[in-house]
């Protein structure tokens, strides 16, 4: 079968496509276009994390504290960039994901700067799902299960990115049986409304802390815990009723 | 229209940049200068701009001949065409839309009709409205080259989709042979 839109992509030029989304986000102010140039360059922020990783002493981060450090310098790129002047994106934010690495490795203590990325993530997802305070009758054990749930499907979303199912091996029905749950989980936050979707999917999968997506997305950092909370929910309910 | 820059200097500075001429760009400014209104100065300087990669200030200058002039359908065109080639498609055919009224059979109607099938994915439908269009199009020969690849890469995805076996391209390929091909005799 052809892929739909064939004949349209037969037409569309990468340059043209990209200068679009700049003139629409600078000029026309439609906001959405920083996500979509975000997504565009997100594998150059990537793959200079991974080039710097491997070339610079790493202080005690992990890779992945160098990705975060390049999509913060990227996202600095997306607002600062001018594409009326002539240079490529490309070249200018080079440039900044360096820059932003540098200035990461340059201030991450010894103690090692992915335990203080992953303690932040964990707290703001920790406190994103927390009960509101209730004057009712409190069910204690109740609360704890949720919050238990909500941190598991988490760590099933996040796990199934880098498919961990080999850490069981041996345990072949067990293994396989964790695939199809990292399986569901993910095409469950695939069929998430959005902003949900874009939330989860840029939280769980690119690692990408509250205050980034926020800025991403132009709302505020306690609105996308909100909506993460939502989202949690709703995958409970689905999981739960896919059984 | 009002305060137009003369035909004659106009056609000058076609020349001129057809011939190669490295200020063109300065030359149009300075004429815009003098007739801010003229629409045909803004579509020249689009034009210019897109060819020498200055994408945006390209655009603007393709969008400001048209909402100067709406009835110039070259320019009305080519902004369209720029659009899709942007992956603005729903602006594109809002663009386009105008042309409609153009006279049945107009060369740009007949591109503009091929180029809607290829948003639809109907590669025939491209086809056969692009070479209509073609030859009809005795006033901007350049933009014939443009169409022809078009088609030629419509062909190719035919072929390809035919060659995979693919049931629905290959019934579209049967037709298709009975359009633009003499038929064969055994």
């Amino acid at each position: 079968m052809l892929s739909p839109r064939l004949g349209l992509r037969l037409l569309e030029r990468p340059s043209r496509v990209e200068a679009a989304l700049w003139r629409r986000l600078r000029l026309e102010h439609e906001d959405k276009c920083r996500e979509a140039l975000f997504e565009l360059y997100f594998p150059l922020a990537r793959a200079i994390a991974a080039r710097e990783f491997r070339g610079r002493p790493c202080n005690g981060m992990e890779r992945r504290d160098f990705e975060q450090l390049a999509c913060s310098g990227l996202l600095e790129a997306i607002d600062h960039f001018d594409p009326l002047r002539g240079a490529p994106f490309q070249s200018y934010a080079k440039h900044r994901i360096r820059g932003a690495i540098a200035d990461g490795a340059i201030m991450a203590s010894e103690a090692g700067a992915q335990h203080h990325h992953r303690r932040r993530m964990e707290a703001e997802r920790l406190q994103s799902i927390r009960p509101e305070v209730d004057s009712g009758e409190v069910d204690f054990v109740s609360q704890v299960a949720d919050i238990a749930a909500a941190l598991a499907l988490g760590m099933i979303a996040e796990s199934a990115k880098h498919n961990h199912a080999p850490m069981i091996a041996g345990l072949g029905y067990q293994s396989l049986a964790w695939r199809d749950l990292e399986l569901s989980v993910l095409r469950e936050i695939d069929r998430l409304p959005e902003p949900e979707k874009y939330i989860m999917q840029q939280h769980y999968l690119n690692g990408l802390a509250f205050t980034q997506i926020a800025k991403l997305l132009g709302l505020s950092k306690g609105r996308i815990s909100q909506l993460h909370r939502a989202a949690i929910q709703r995958l409970r309910e689905r999981i739960k009723y896919s059984e | 229209m009002t305060n137009l820059c003369d035909d004659s200097v106009l056609l000058s500075l076609v020349q001129e940049m057809q011939a190669g001429s490295p200020d063109g760009l300065a030359r149009i400014d300075a004429l815009l200068a003098q007739h801010p209104e003229d629409a045909r100065l803004h579509f020249m300087r689009g034009s210019l701009l897109v060819g020498a990669g200055r994408l945006i200030e390209g655009y603007d200058g393709l969008k400001r001949a048209v909402a100067l002039a709406p009835e110039f359908a070259i320019a009305r065109f080519q902004l369209g065409f720029f659009q899709l080639t942007s992956g603005e498609a729903e602006a594109a055919l809002e663009t386009w839309g105008r042309l409609d009224r153009l006279p049945d059979g107009h060369y740009l109607r007949e591109f503009v009709d091929g180029l809607r099938c290829l948003i639809r994915d109907d590669f025939l439908g491209t086809m056969v409205h692009l070479r209509a269009g073609i030859a009809r199009n005795t006033e901007n020969p350049p933009q014939n080259g443009d169409m022809q690849l078009i088609i030629d890469q419509c062909e190719a995805i035919i072929a390809k989709a035919d060659a995979d076996g693919d049931s629905a391209v290959s019934e579209t390929s049967l037709i298709l042979q009975r359009f633009t091909r003499p038929k064969e005799v055994h």
